[in-house]
């Protein structure tokens, strides 16, 4: 599994203990009553003052699924760090996963049941039991039409999924949804069409001698942006004679906004904003041309790549037939290459074509199933038919709809934040006006949670059991448990608790008999230990292993030979993309992106997440419009100056940013500012590009387009320069960066270091 | 001896070649900038490690952050051409710290280990080091600081809490140093192993890109990766010789 073993582990995390399920237990020692004027004269049995305990976990701050290491000292988490021994992540974690802390301690936390008392978005909460709360919800529940209950939730996976699964099943209603803002649709339809592949696959980027990306900003936000980085950092400099012949890999990244991952890159290149697709054919078609592909089918593929040669595609994308050509050249000659797609490349209204034409292209060099290349993933050992409930756009609009028709009673949402997350154009908003009953289960007040009706709180993640089967696996069935670190700070349950609650007043424990959501994990984790995954010793100390270690594996690989669906090499084309808007009116194509520091919106909130500079900008606390500095040249328009951003649904202010690697024709906002709830930190900040996005969807997934609106910018006459931590941007000739063209120099050299010599004294170190 | 001949004098003695040299550690960062992607894990890292505070938007608009550790960015060419290279810059750790002679109360100083070490209590905010420092990775505290209850729960009970009139700026994580000092100590053994101190900022990095460790011990990873022909030092003409090392990033398509 993961390099360190278990003793390895304890080793590592040193002092403190590591704990196993914490936080009931402290509940009483921390929570008394009365506060006495000696701490702890009943000492708690789970720490030692002044020593830290450390707790594994699972990070809840994005659908990744990294494995957590909480340092607790006194009851209360102190820092976040990955678990060395989880697959994804060993030991890595990035800045939002390390700002959960600002989730458990947020001062905004809603503290316990609420039950609204005004006008829907009055933010008239008055307080409440959850008695109270519980049976208000159920007695609507019971009165709904079986139809019209909908519960809408996060992602959520392993036995949360099961739970939720199971208590639909008992109210009648088929309307669970998942929700989220970055779920990637079109991948999960692309690997569907050409693979027949229910699941993710798993992209070796580690092995990888050659990345070619299509608009996946892999290191920031794509599907597991922690595993990937350190797929990256091993590609690059990790390999030695021993490894990979010592190569160094290549990453080629084409989007038509440096992201992150494109700045990391060998080569950036943009494509005109939809037209990846073309050019991943085009490459295909370049390969097969040459000769490059021998498998079976290659007349077929030679006969359905015909109309793609890079005469054409340079026409279409933009991209000089040269450097096609060369992509091809490289990617096929790299043994092994990989091509990944998604990001904008994936959100143009023909995302899931693009993302079938970049599939090809793994196939066509022959990486399926191959350490660097496309690994196939075996089913998640729990809770895997969750990723089916993931609601994409068109089944949010059937929401919609059925809201507004009447055809909703009651309406749960747990933690997910379509209010903030879809664009105005939908009517979203207005939807839940319509909805007679909404019970929102969040931990904050955010824009959806305004518009509730009862408020049931649910734990963060670090105060609640939970479970989690990463997706995209990595190769192997991998699960890890939620425990909590440290005892609930609110009057607030865990959603499996909640749930669990509302069974109980339902009347439906004969098919749901756990009362705490504690047991019920604990029961699923029996069934999967008494599969027979060869644990020596009984259940408990399995358990106790699992809590302890944070993580649970299966060597279970994938064999068997490679498929493709029948009829997909004939049926392979992508289509033109479709934009929002004319040209000649709206001359820009708005590309919008996760922030590296706010996600979808909910690091918004977090203090370190507001200061934490943009790293391709270094500004902090705002929204601003990166802009080809010629094109705001030829407009009049300088850094700082506020534009009014319109698109055929609406507009929104921000101040513009000269930023050098962006298309001419394209403008580029993150995601993650323009609150009007989510607390003091994230309220009245900035601008939500979403809003003003048109409701254009992929047409095979479903999926909303939200690289396909254009828009207009208007200059306002007003300057807000946003506030930045960076200095000037170039270096001046001060060679503070520094780069070299080879990645080795003869054996013997020694390091000048600017010619002052550092003198290494011979070891002192005795063994131990 | 009249002050001069005693600053001249302590001068020769604690600027001799090698003086450093003869301390127990010295705890050196290699940071490869081949290998870091500017993701900023390390920036939140150190807010989390060594509770720094958050200052609002006003004072960063004014030069006033604190973030001992941030990412520089630098572009190059111009579209389609443009080039970003990241750079981690955080205290280097100088041996030969030009903010050290400059305090008129020694509130910094040069350790054992090899560490420029900031005594908060002694410190009287003159803010000389800040200018005299060519990296400007000083931070001084022109506020007090505050905490929303109940964020202030998450500060780590290992490191103080600095208030207003006071400079600070990266440690190494002394506190993990300390800590694993102590535990060899306790294993009864003399040295701390290679790999058991990690600073927040390097336990985070996703992409391995930093490496920490001691230099006197030709074995440990940091040495090797500090004799690595991409070795460099930042300002390296300036001779302050720190103790942060970078390794160049590779142009592949560099002649």
């Amino acid at each position: 599994m993961a390099n360190v073993d278990r003793r390895e582990f304890l080793r590592l995390v040193g002092a403190g203990g590591v704990g196993a399920g914490a936080g009931f237990m402290l509940a009483e020692s921390i929570k008394h009553p009365v506060e006495y004027l000696i701490p702890y004269p009943v000492p708690p049995e789970e720490f030692s003052p002044g020593i830290a305990t450390w707790y594994n976990s699972v990070c809840g701050m994005c659908p990744a699924g990294c494995g957590i290491s909480v340092r607790t000292r006194e009851g209360r988490a102190k820092k976040i760090e990955g678990n060395p021994l989880h697959p994804v992540n060993q030991g890595r974690l990035c800045a939002l996963g390390q700002a959960g802390l600002q989730v458990l301690y947020n001062p905004d936390r809603l503290t316990g049941p609420m039950i609204q008392n005004g006008e829907r978005g009055d933010d008239a909460f008055v307080k409440a039991t959850w008695e109270d709360g519980l049976s208000r919800t159920a007695e609507r529940l019971a009165a709904a039409r079986r139809d019209g209950i909908y519960v809408l939730s996060q992602g959520v996976r392993g036995h949360l999924a099961n739970l939720f699964e199971l208590f639909m099943g008992e109210l009648g209603s088929d309307r669970l949804l998942h929700y989220d803002f970055a779920h990637p649709h079109p991948l999960y339809a692309a690997n569907k069409r050409f693979f027949g592949e229910h699941q993710l696959p798993y992209y070796d980027i580690r092995n990888t001698r050659y990345l070619l990306s299509f608009g996946a900003d892999y290191l920031t936000n794509w599907l597991s942006p922690v595993h990937h980085s350190l797929g990256f950092g091993h590609s690059r400099q990790g390999n030695d004679s021993s490894s990979n012949d010592g190569v160094r890999g290549r990453f080629v990244q084409i989007e038509p906004r440096m992201s992150i991952s494109g700045a990391a890159a060998d080569e950036w290149i943009p494509a005109r904003p939809g037209t990846e697709g073309f050019l991943a054919l085009g490459i295909a078609h370049h390969i097969v041309a040459d000769g490059r592909y021998a498998g079976d089918d290659a007349s077929l593929w030679r006969t359905a790549l015909a109309g793609w040669s890079s005469g054409r595609v340079a026409g279409l994308t933009g991209v000089s037939e040269g450097t096609i050509s060369r992509l091809a050249r490289e990617f096929a000659r790299a043994e092994p290459g990989l091509a990944i797609g998604g990001g904008a490349a994936g959100n143009h209204t023909n995302g899931v074509d693009t993302l079938v034409a970049v599939n090809a292209l793994n196939y066509l060099v022959g990486n399926i199933g191959k350490a660097g290349g496309v690994v196939f993933n075996p089913d998640p050992v729990t809770g895997g038919s969750a990723i089916d409930r993931q609601a994409n756009y068109r089944t949010m609009q059937n929401l919609i709809e059925n809201a507004r028709d009447g055809n909703i009673d009651v309406l749960i949402v747990n933690n997910t934040n379509p209010a903030f997350t879809l664009p105005r154009a939908s009517g979203f908003r207005e939807a839940l006006a319509a909805i007679p009953t909404i019970v929102s289960l969040s931990s904050f007040m955010d824009e959806t949670t305004l518009m509730a009706d009862v408020l049931l709180p649910s734990h963060t993640y670090l105060e609640a059991w939970g479970d989690d089967m990463p997706q995209p696996g990595v190769g192997f069935p991998v699960g890890a448990i939620s425990q909590p670190v440290v005892a609930p700070l609110y009057n607030s349950r865990s959603t499996g608790d909640i749930i669990l609650g509302l069974v109980g007043k339902l009347g439906f424990n004969e098919a749901i008999p756990w009362t705490s959501m504690e047991d019920f994990l604990k029961d699923g984790w029996r069934e999967i230990y008494e599969r027979g995954s060869r644990e020596p010793g009984d259940f408990d100390s399995f358990w106790r292993d699992v809590l302890v270690s944070g993580v649970w594996g299966e060597n279970a690989r994938r064999g068997g030979s490679v498929v493709i669906a029948p009829g997909v090499i004939e049926g392979m084309a992508v289509s033109a993309p479709r934009f929002s808007g004319e040209s000649g009116e709206y001359p820009f194509i708005l590309h919008a992106y996760l922030s590296t520091a706010m996600y979808d919106g909910r690091g918004a909130n977090l203090p370190w997440m507001q200061e934490l500079p943009d790293p391709m900008t270094s500004i902090v606390y705002g929204t601003w419009v990166e802009m080809n500095p010629a094109t705001a040249n030829e407009m009049g328009l300088a850094d700082g100056d506020l534009v009014r951003v319109t698109s055929e649904k609406g507009s929104i202010e921000a101040p513009v940013v000269l930023f050098p690697a962006i298309m001419p024709d394209v403008v580029a906002m993150p995601i993650g500012q323009g609150h009007d709830a989510l607390g003091r930190y994230a309220r009245n900040r900035g601008a939500n590009p979403i809003e003003i996005l048109a409701p254009e969807t992929e047409s095979a997934s479903g999926n909303l387009a939200t690289s396909a609106t254009r828009v207009a910018l208007v200059a306002t006459g007003r300057r807000a320069a946003p506030v930045k931590t960076g200095g000037e941007s170039r270096q001046l000739g001060r060679g503070i960066v520094q780069s070299t063209g080879s990645r080795s120099a003869p054996a013997g050299h020694s390091a000048k270091l600017n010619s002052i010599p550092i003198i290494v004294e011979s070891a002192v170190v005795e063994s131990a | 001896m009249s002050i001069l001949d005693r600053f001249v004098s302590g001068w020769r003695e604690f600027r001799k070649d090698g003086y450093y040299e003869e301390f127990d550690y010295a705890w050196t960062m290699t940071i490869d900038l081949d290998r870091c992607t500017g993701c900023g894990a390390c920036v939140t890292a150190c807010q989390a490690e060594n509770n720094i505070p958050i200052v609002g938007e006003s004072a960063i608009d004014k030069g006033r952050e604190m973030q001992w550790i941030r990412i520089e960015r630098y572009w190059e060419g111009e579209y389609p051409n443009a080039k970003l290279n990241f750079i981690p810059m955080l205290c280097q750790q100088c041996d030969a710290a030009p903010c050290e002679t400059v305090c008129p109360v020694t509130a910094t100083y040069h350790n054992q280990d090899g560490l420029n070490a900031q005594v908060y209590n002694r410190c009287i905010g003159t803010r000389s080091c800040a200018v005299y420092c060519p990296y400007t990775v000083r931070y001084f505290n022109f506020t007090d600081h505050h905490w929303d209850a109940p964020l202030e729960q998450q500060l780590n009970p290992d490191v103080t809490v600095r208030e207003k009139g006071v400079m600070e700026k990266c440690t190494f994580c002394v506190q993990r140093i300390r800590q694993a000092k102590d535990h060899a100590k306790d294993d009864g053994r003399r040295r701390v192993r290679d790999g058991e101190v990690q600073p927040a900022c390097v336990q985070s990095c996703p992409s391995e890109a930093m490496i920490f460790g001691d230099r006197k011990d030709a074995s440990s990873r940091v040495s090797k990766s500090m004799n690595d022909e991409r070795a460099y030092r930042v300002l390296g003409e300036l001779n302050t010789r720190p103790s942060v090392i970078y390794l160049k990033k590779v142009d592949a398509d560099a002649d």
